[in-house]
């Protein structure tokens, strides 16, 4: 019955789509929600500050999209949860601080102070890239100041991701692509942000000068 | 009794043709027991294609019934306990790789907790290699009705690569492929013939994976 209906699909799909945008003002609300993962990697020894900008907090996106009206995707409540427990997991202390530039001895009990900001988002739907899915990708920049607040690390991470749009609504798969692309971002940085040579850098000056 | 004369020759009448295949490659000796599970992931790439949720889910079922049931884990619980190392950009794609993952700190204690003996990896899809035909409908005020007939022919390819967990090898690998055309006939009334490839393949599939996880004991 599914290969049925995804044929028919090809030729109602248009139609029911331009009827349900027109009815519902052209605007698509995608919310992003899913589980937070604990992520299984070895903590960095150091003790971080970390600032989430209001923009990161609370990032948005729109988009209007001439065949299927405006899109806006609400991804920054999800992704401010998943970084907070991510950076939580990844390193022995975590605190929240404000936005850099610090003053004079501020950052003195902290290693070093990271800023996550979202440099990019993009998203694409069945219609536009011919899949069968919807796909997105949020492009990361990950800096690193050391506690006399220079910039010592500066890190470009895409995430991707894409969900099926078959047995879900459009907002629905779109949500789990962003999800997706939210985690693969996440799993990037768990795993290679000990291996960044300027992470290595950085602690090994920590290590070097002890307590500095 | 008529009804039933009815019901089966619609579901015969709307039941289109699959030839299927099932193939077994086995690299070492299996067997599972009432308390140890398995996981059924799919392979997701960042390509144009990747193994549909819907065929994961439909292995997942029939493995989880009938008279031999396996105890499984839902691939989304096996994905979060394991985060970062199973998502599509960072799980292994080799049985190789098991003993590097394994080293990670805290992937050997999350697979024992959960008692993971086998993990299957699905790869594979079901595509439209041949359309054709055509079919109108039209409504009016004197009622409506559809003429023509379309079809579209549809080809399944499937492979479970099948990971030995407590022993970090590969047991083998099982690949199923279908291939069936279905019909949608204008008789005023739409009349769809349907093949399903995707579903022949997957029980078939499955079939075998259960038959092969259970092994000789």
């Amino acid at each position: 019955m599914w290969e049925f209906m995804r044929h028919l699909k090809y030729r109602t799909l248009p139609a029911v789509l331009v009827l349900v945008v027109g009815l519902t003002g052209c605007v698509t609300n995608v919310m992003v929600e899913g589980t937070v993962p604990v992520p299984l990697v070895a903590k960095i020894p150091a003790t971080i500050g970390v600032h989430f900008s209001d923009e990161f907090k609370t990032f948005t996106y729109k988009e209007v999209i001439r065949e299927s009206g405006t899109w806006k995707i609400d991804l920054g409540r999800q992704n401010l949860r998943f970084f907070r427990n991510l950076l939580s997991s990844m390193f022995d202390g975590v605190e929240e601080v404000p936005e850099p530039p610090f003053q004079p001895g501020e950052m003195q009990h902290l290693d070093g102070v990271i800023v996550p900001r979202i440099v990019k988002y993009g998203f694409l739907t069945p219609a536009i890239s011919g899949l069968k899915f919807y796909s997105a990708s949020i492009q990361y920049q990950i800096l690193l100041y050391d506690r006399g607040g220079d910039v010592v690390g500066d890190w470009n991470i895409v995430g991707y991701g894409k969900s099926e749009g078959g047995s879900f609504g459009a907002h629905a798969a779109l949500g789990e692509a962003t999800m997706l692309a939210i985690r693969d971002g996440g799993a990037r940085i768990a795993i290679e942000m000990s291996q960044q040579p300027q992470i290595i850098t950085w602690l090994e000056k920590l290590n070097s000068t002890g307590v500095e | 009794m008529n009804h039933k004369v009815i019901a089966v020759f619609l579901v015969v009448l709307t039941t289109g043709c699959v030839t299927s295949r099932i193939e077994q490659t086995r690299e070492a000796a299996t067997g599972i027991t009432a308390d140890e599970a398995m996981v059924i992931l799919g392979r997701a790439t960042y390509s144009e294609r990747q193994t549909e949720k819907s065929f994961t889910d439909c292995i997942a079922n029939i493995l989880a019934k009938g008279p031999n049931p396996i105890r499984l884990i839902p691939d989304k619980e096996f994905k979060d306990n394991l985060y970062p190392w199973f998502e599509p950009r960072t799980a292994p794609t080799s049985a190789d790789e098991l003993g590097r993952l394994f080293a990670q700190p805290g992937v050997q204690d999350r697979i024992n907790e959960a008692n993971v003996r086998y993990l299957a990896w699905i790869d594979g899809n079901t595509v439209t290699v041949d359309s054709g035909g055509s079919m109108s409908c039209t409504i009016g005020t004197f009622g409506g009705g559809c003429f023509g007939m379309s079809y579209w022919e549809e080809d399944a390819s499937y492979e479970a690569s099948i990971w030995d967990l407590r022993n970090l090898v590969s047991a083998g690998q099982i690949s199923a492929d279908a291939n069936g055309t279905s019909y949608l006939a204008g008789l005023i009334l739409p009349i769809p013939i349907l093949a399903r490839p995707g579903n022949a393949a997957c029980k078939g599939l499955a079939k075998q994976l259960r038959e092969f996880v259970i092994g000789d004991q």
